[in-house]
């Protein structure tokens, strides 16, 4: 390659990310995931509408899609396409923070419990065996159940705390195969300490699989908060996520087909696009290694 | 005699497995002069490289440095030495150079960065000062454009590059002493000459002392000064390098020097010394060698034999030092009966 010469640095990160653009497939998911973030961001810029106004409850409500609500109104008269777009931005939102709570306690619990090992690890892993066993629906269920109306915030906390048992086994086995590498005995050898060796040797050296766990994470916890705000203890009313769009017009699902149709389209580019790039990020990662 | 700058006395190293304790390290004393290097030689299991570790306290479970065993340093024992204490003496007072240059850098790091971390742990020096001291390191080495490798990752230099990073990371505190073990085998021939021609050079320039772990002959004519020669956890002979090589004592020393291949003799199978060493959990209670030497009689398979002094500073862990005229008497090793390779 005419290009080997001009890169004097080439971290392995961006050496994975690299790899991963040059797929057309992952690409393309990119483009399109950036274009559902932006939605979300500029939501209030681009709704036409307020999303939990609701102008005329009896002229106006159910309306197919028109020029005036390109993804009709929902049996309160609300502009689905609002409640669409301010959806994306929570529902994006809350798989974003989730996830980055999944990874912080995965992380540090996995990595805790690889490197010290012996009977601190075997303790840690038992714990978690004992918590993977109870399904996560159901550990939510349960919690959502008892406490209703839940904050947005502690939706998430919830989200992100029945989430990080899968990761912290991935960084448990991957600081457990590392910490025996020469690297690692020559750190020690020029006097790094074990604080320093864990943080600044072990840790950096995960950021790839880490990556891909959470790409996929995030298309999870969408998934999720959309499953539980359509069982109706998810996101509160008025507030719109993708899931109580479609709760809403659960009950003439056949008639008012855009009601599902339209946030349902959207959660599926997400989660698709995040699933394509999470996988292609691992490939990529794992072709390297 | 100025005292010595490490002093080792009757260094145990055991571990504790499954299948018993394997006494890798058995009592082995030693010292290493201010500005000296010695060598330490033996083939793989010796316990050469676990001596190494045990200098800088970094052997991991199950094994463990057994108590009475002492490795004076500047004075202090490092073998009960507080952690926080060992870890100051760790890259700034001993340093190790290891065997595999890839493995030993962190892949995910500039070699600059690892360079320059030893200097932010030991001297306190921030980001920027560290970083100028490492390419100035990484100058002393003979890395061509220190600035420019600096900033690449490990898998972007070769290995004889590599090995200089590493040894700019054991160099860039100045420290006292060196450990370098097998500091050349991962290499290829023309650049182990570099290296060793490098450290040989760092050395003088700067005063260290290098204890060079190896199991190449070669490595240690050319570089060291004193001998040790280790086998099965003891060592078996020390002398200075000339006294060794004009006159190796102990069979095993011996052995290793007939195993070295010569350019210009036609020969058609390389020398072995037969047999491989015994298991490090059941050593012998005779000589350790005594099932693999051509000189061995009853004396050796009962007693385990003191280190004798043979004279010139030379000393030798052989019953021949007694009974002289049995070198005269090759044949083949004897068939030792009870449990030496029970496992």
């Amino acid at each position: 390659m005419a290009t080997e010469v001009a890169r004097p640095r080439e971290s392995p990160l961006g050496l994975t990310v690299r790899g991963l653009l040059r797929q057309r497939s992952s690409r393309v998911a990119l483009i399109l995931l950036g274009v559902i973030i932006l939605v979300g961001l500029l939501a209030p810029l681009l709704a036409p509408y307020d999303p939990a106004a609701q102008p005329d409850i009896v002229g106006l409500k159910s309306l197919p899609p028109s020029l005036a609500h390109p993804f009709g109104t929902d049996p309160y008269s609300r502009d689905v396409l609002s409640r669409v777009l301010y959806g994306a931005r929570l529902s994006l939102t809350i798989g974003i923070l989730a996830t980055f709570v999944s990874l912080t306690v995965g992380v540090a619990y996995g990595s805790v419990a690889g490197y010290l090992g012996g009977l601190v690890d075997g303790v840690m892993m038992r714990v978690l065996d004992a918590l993977l066993s109870i399904p996560r629906l159901l550990l939510l269920l349960g919690v959502l159940v008892a406490w209703p109306h839940l904050s947005i915030g502690a939706l998430i906390l919830f989200l992100g705390l029945t989430g990080w048992f899968g990761l912290s086994r991935i960084v448990r086995g991957q600081v457990l195969a590392l910490k025996h590498a020469e690297f690692v005995t020559a750190a020690q050898a020029l006097g790094a300490s074990r604080r320093r060796i864990l943080v600044k040797h072990l840790l950096p050296n995960l950021v790839s699989p880490i990556a891909v766990a959470a790409t996929l994470g995030v298309a999870h916890v969408i998934v999720l908060e959309a499953g539980l705000s359509f069982l109706g203890i998810g996101v509160p009313q008025p507030l719109a996520s993708w899931g109580n769009i479609i709760q809403d017009g659960v009950d003439q699902i056949a008639t008012l087909w855009w009601m599902s149709f339209f946030p349902g389209l959207f959660m599926v580019l997400t989660v698709l696009t995040l699933n394509i790039l999470g996988e292609a990020l691992r490939d990529s990662y794992e072709r390297r290694s | 005699m100025p005292s010595p700058l490490l002093s080792i006395r009757d260094l145990r190293t055991w571990f504790y497995t499954e299948g018993g304790i394997a006494k890798a390290v058995d009592g082995v004393s030693f010292d290493v002069g201010a500005g000296e290097t010695v060598g330490i030689v033996g083939e793989s299991g010796c316990g050469k490289s676990v001596t190494a570790l045990s200098i800088l306290r970094l052997i991991q479970p199950p094994g463990r440095i057994e108590s009475g065993s002492v490795i004076e340093f500047e004075g202090k024992n490092l073998a009960t030495l507080d952690d926080d204490e060992m870890r100051r003496i760790r890259g700034n007072r001993i340093s190790m150079i290891f065997q595999e240059p890839m493995s030993a850098l962190n892949p995910v790091f500039t070699v600059g960065d690892q360079v320059a971390e030893v200097a932010r742990i030991h001297a306190g020096l921030g980001r920027r000062k560290a970083w100028d001291l490492a390419v100035e390191t990484l100058a002393l080495t003979g890395i061509p454009a220190p600035d420019e490798r600096a900033k690449q990752y490990p898998h972007q230099l070769s290995g004889g590059m590599r090995q200089r990073v590493l040894i700019a990371m054991a160099l860039i505190m100045k420290p006292a002493l060196v450990i370098a073990d097998e500091p050349t085998t991962a290499l290829d021939v023309t650049i182990q000459a570099q290296i060793l021609d490098l450290l040989v050079n760092l050395q003088k320039e700067f005063g260290t002392s290098i204890l060079m772990i190896t199991h190449d002959l070669g490595v240690v004519a050319e570089t060291t000064s004193r001998v040790i020669v280790m086998y099965a956890g003891e060592i078996v002979e020390q002398a200075s390098v000339t006294e060794l090589f004009a006159r190796p004592h102990h069979p095993y020393t011996e052995g290793l020097m007939h195993s070295m291949p010569h350019i210009g003799h036609d020969q058609e199978r390389l020398n072995v010394i037969p047999g491989t060493v015994p298991a490090p959990t059941n050593w012998p209670t005779g000589c350790r060698f005594a099932d693999r030497c051509p000189y061995s009689w009853d004396l050796t398979l009962r007693d385990h034999p003191p280190l004798y002094d043979v004279g010139a500073g030379h000393i030798s862990r052989c019953h021949l030092a007694k009974e002289p005229e049995r070198r005269n008497q090759p044949h083949p090793p004897l068939v030792v009966e009870e449990g030496v390779d029970a496992a």
